[in-house]
């Protein structure tokens, strides 16, 4: 006799968000991409429908990156000196889909680049390189908090992605995002119901719960990996049971944790296969943006993605 | 009757007080406190003192050596009046704070005196009718028939036997002391005496004889001990009527703010017994300006029954509490048997009896039996909650058919402390609250209609209330809008609720984002244990047919403000009955009913403690709810922001 397995049937679905618009829909991207969608726990297809496959984002920083793992320059060469080249290089070479530009260099201590200068260089980026956009901030909230607005004027109509907003600090990125088109990204850490919360307050704002995407915080393997896959399962499942408020997609920083780990370190093959092994695992409990650094751990995870939906 | 004027030294304090009464007596009298640690009985010869001039009669005890007797020294329990009298209280006896080094002294009255305050309460309105018996304390007058040779039964028999016809008093049991004095007290007052009873569990005991009728004037004192705040009231016994109701911050909280603190500041040299004399020293200027204000003497204030979690009780009699913090936590007692209060270091008459409201369990004390009591939540026919908002709150679910109860350190916020312009609701704390959405103006009501010199309980559930709604504060509790009222300071943003120029005061009235953060986490914390509870019972809050909300609040509370907030379920308004201090009143009850404190014990028995620690979901659940009002929305289906 055969088995028949137990299907879940859930009653909520996860939003569908959309990065990058193309000419005719006020911007300029060569293409657009979509994340989220949802109606199932990941991979369970039997169950419901997965509709966007996870993304890869390349992280790019706007100055030459100054700590990044001597495997990392290597593996980009000179072109890692200039965020143009650099970013061209993953497009072309790497067929990035999305870039996640950091803005490391209006950090008070890595340059303190003004928000004039942000907003221009961001001009100048949306002309050249032609994927949809993640842009972040340095990390420093009060500077955040006069880059980002600028950064997000200057790509008006591009529905970029841009980050983060926390529970303390969140009025001034969300009242810029809703202002220039763009969709948020909602960090919060390792705290399920923070990310509930912080959803609430940014869509009390006005800014739709469609346009906002969870940044769980992660951590690497072995370094806080599986509370991060659990509060991700935990979202989901009330997602999927029907709490809009944590129906949004995740984007999760992989590479920064991964090369920050002493294993990766230690040895470069090893750091890929860290990036590659968080990633991978992240895929697991339903993330639907890996931002990336090393482009053999993305190649790895394309590989591996591909097997997963194979049988689709 | 003959009076005699005593005077004391060095204190220099006369008081007139009539023939035979004791120096122990007349000291109480005057307000000066002599140890004894015996209440009176003549044994711990503690209470000794120098006879300067006058006329004094006294019994042999052994407690005095022949030098000393050469000195002019008596026992002040042993020793009664005969003429006018100059005494002197030897540093030795003083029961006072002379002793102690300026430090002590300050650390044990830190601003004590001048913090008692009146407050109001509100009375539920069936309460005082629930037991029509009598209570702790009763006097009994007799006239008494003389001997003769037909009846010719001892004094004692005698005494018992008028005691019997005038009322059934079942065991009836006294001490050596009273049966000493006795021939001659009779003798002495032609058979008229007045004899005061004290309840103790089965039986009574004869606690004083007194000449001639005293019967009238028979008071008692109850208390509600709560971690946070001490509350007590005056009780004329015979005409069961309050008298006065003042209330004060519990001095321990120098020592912390919350039970386990104390406990764990209890184990250190002289821990417990700072924390016993902080408690104890509150309850007795509370109880002298009670008494001072409402002309009572003390000596005539024979019973208090006090109400507290486990932790205060251990601490007010001085009990090891270390085991209540430790596993399986258990603690030194529940049930007590009532004991003299001058053993706990209570003054009132020294012969005087003290009765602690049984607890249920470490965390779940006598506050609460005395709630579900005074609520009368055990006659109740459907599921009924019993919350009880303080610094320990207490949850109670059941009916009379069961009564399960949690408890949920909920930090002492919504009594005013612990928050920058937080106080007790006594008068000119602000309690009602209403901002304006365009200019953020406020208007608000004070206790008393009073200066608003800070805010209370209610006040606070108004103004996050208004705050929420006026869009000052986004559901986090983070200030989001700008404006005149709106300042950022060392603890993040606050607002200004009152300029101190409008006040005539020297500081303004504000609330600050780490205020929110605390109310916020006091409201989650309840919020939580009430619904883990219904959980766990596997009832849902519809099915919930009445709440009683309990709580030092004063005389108002807004529930509607309450469920903005998500301190109470958003359930239908007409459900929920604000009862006000429930601990004080079930103590009172206690104090005037024999038949409420064996009510009392049996609830204590009866009542199933749940232990939310150990409930995983707990945590998660008080994590949903650190949100205006609750991360899950559709819990609150009528609060819109």
């Amino acid at each position: 006799m055969e088995t028949q397995l137990v299907l879940e049937k859930w009653p909520g679905s996860i939003s569908v968000v959309t990065i990058g618009a193309k000419t005719a829909e006020g911007g300029s991207r060569s293409q657009t991409v979509q994340i989220g969608g949802q109606t199932a726990l990941p991979l369970m297809f039997k169950e419901g429908v997965m509709p966007n496959r996870p993304k890869i984002a390349f992280e790019i920083w706007d100055i030459a990156p100054v700590d990044f793992e001597q495997e990392l320059m290597t593996a980009y060469g000179r072109a890692i000196n200039d965020p143009f080249t650099w970013a061209q290089v993953c497009v072309d070479e790497f067929k990035a889909d999305l870039i996640c530009l950091k803005m490391q260099g209006t950090h008070p201590d890595f340059g303190d680049r003004s928000p004039q200068e942000a907003a221009k260089f961001v001009s100048k980026f949306l002309n050249q390189i032609k994927v949809p956009l993640i842009i972040t901030g340095s990390g420093d909230n009060a500077k955040d908090n006069l880059v980002l607005p600028a950064c997000s004027e200057a790509a008006k109509g591009e529905r970029c992605l841009i980050g983060s907003a926390v529970q303390d600090n969140y009025k001034t990125l969300v009242a810029s995002v809703l202002a220039d088109g763009h969709s948020i990204i909602a960090e919060s850490p390792i705290d399920i119901n923070i990310a509930k919360q912080l959803n609430i307050l940014i869509s009390d704002m006005g800014l739709s719960l469609e346009r906002i995407v969870i940044d769980p915080t992660i951590g690497a393997l072995g370094y806080g990996l599986e509370y991060a896959y659990s509060i991700m399962e935990r979202a989901r499942l009330a997602a999927l049971s029907g709490d809009k408020t944590l129906a949004c997609p995740f984007i999760c920083f992989v590479g920064q944790e991964a090369w920050r780990v002493k294993e990766a370190k230690a040895d470069g093959r090893q750091g890929i296969a860290w990036e590659t092994l968080t990633a991978t695992s992240l895929i697991q409990s339903g993330a639907d943006i890996l931002v990336m650094r090393h482009p053999k751990a993305a190649e790895n995870v394309l590989w591996y993605t591909d097997g997963l939906f194979r049988g689709q | 009757m003959q009076k005699y004027k005593v005077t004391f030294f060095p204190d220099n304090l006369t008081v007139e007080v009539e023939k035979d009464k004791t120096i122990l007596t007349a000291a109480i009298s005057a307000g000066v406190y002599i140890n004894s640690g015996c209440a009176g009985e003549g044994i711990c010869g503690r209470c000794k003192v120098i006879l300067k001039s006058g006329q004094v009669n006294t019994r042999s005890c052994g407690m005095i050596s022949a030098q000393e007797k050469k000195d002019n020294v008596y026992l002040a329990c042993l020793t009664t009046i005969h003429s006018d009298l100059e005494v002197l209280i030897p540093e030795n006896s003083r029961l006072n704070f002379d002793k102690l080094t300026p430090e002590e002294l300050e650390e044990r009255l830190a601003g004590l005196y001048s913090k008692v305050e009146d407050v109001q309460i509100i009375r539920g309105t069936s309460e005082d009718q629930a037991f029509d018996d009598s209570g702790f304390i009763r006097k009994i007058y007799l006239e008494l028939p003389a001997p003769t040779i037909n009846d010719s039964i001892s004094d004692l028999e005698r005494l018992y036997r008028g005691l019997r016809g005038a009322g059934d008093f079942g065991v009836i049991e006294t001490g050596l002391f009273n049966i000493r004095q006795l021939g001659e007290l009779l003798r002495d007052y032609d058979w008229k005496v007045t004899v005061t009873l004290g309840k103790r569990d089965d039986s009574v005991e004869i606690l004083l004889i007194e000449p001639q009728d005293t019967a009238n004037k028979n008071f008692g004192l109850c208390f509600d001990i709560g971690t946070t705040t001490i509350t007590g009231q005056l009780i004329d016994l015979n005409a069961k009527k309050i008298l006065g109701t003042k209330a004060t911050y519990n001095q321990q909280a120098v020592f912390g703010s919350d039970v386990i603190t104390r406990i764990l500041y209890s184990a250190k040299a002289d821990g417990l017994e700072k924390l016993h004399l902080a408690v104890t020293d509150t309850i007795n200027q509370i109880t002298k300006e009670l008494i001072t204000e409402q002309k009572v003497d003390l000596n005539d204030v024979y019973g208090i029954v006090c109400s507290g979690n486990t932790t205060m009780i251990h601490l007010l009699l001085s009990m090891d509490p270390s085991h209540i913090r430790k596993h399986p936590y258990v603690p030194t007692a529940n049930f007590l048997p009532a004991l003299r209060a001058s053993e706990a270091g209570i003054q009132v008459n020294p012969r005087g009896l003290l009765n602690c409201v049984p607890g249920v369990s470490s965390y779940v004390g006598g506050d609460t039996t005395a709630g579900v009591l005074s609520s009368r939540l055990y006659q109740e026919k459907d599921p009924c909650i019993l919350i009880d908002i303080g610094t320990n709150g207490e949850i109670v679910l059941g009916s009379k058919d069961f009564l399960v109860a949690c408890a949920a350190s909920a930090g002492p916020a919504f009594e005013g402390s612990g928050v920058s312009s937080g106080m007790r609701a006594s008068s000119g704390a602000i309690q009602k609250v209403s901002i304006n959405k365009d200019d953020f103006s406020v208007d608000y009501t004070t206790i008393q209609n009073k200066p608003a010199r800070g805010i209370c309980g209610s006040g606070y559930i108004d103004l996050l209330s208004a705050m929420l709604a006026a869009g000052i504060i986004d559901k986090s509790g983070r200030i989001k809008a700008e404006g005149k009222r709106i300042r950022q300071t060392d603890n993040g943003k606050e607002f200004v609720v009152c300029f101190k120029e409008d006040l005539q005061s020297s500081a303004d009235i504000v609330i600050n984002e780490a205020d929110i953060d605390n109310l916020k986490r006091s409201k989650a914390a309840i919020y939580s244990a009430v619904s883990i509870l219904t959980r766990h019972l596997d009832l849902g809050f519809f099915e919930i047919s009445k709440i009683f909300i309990a709580g030092g609040f004063g005389t108002y509370l807004d529930i509607d403000n309450a469920v903005n907030i998500g301190l109470l379920p958003d359930l239908p308004r007409s459900k929920f009955i604000f009862i006000g201090n429930s601990s004080l009143a079930g103590s009172r009850q206690i104090l005037l009913s024999a038949q409420a404190k064996a009510m009392a014990d049996q609830l204590a028995a009866k009542i199933t403690y749940f232990e939310l620690s150990v409930d995983p979901a707990y945590m998660e659940e008080y994590g949903q709810a650190l949100f205006f009002p609750h991360t899950d929305l559709t819990k609150f289906p009528t609060v819109r922001f």
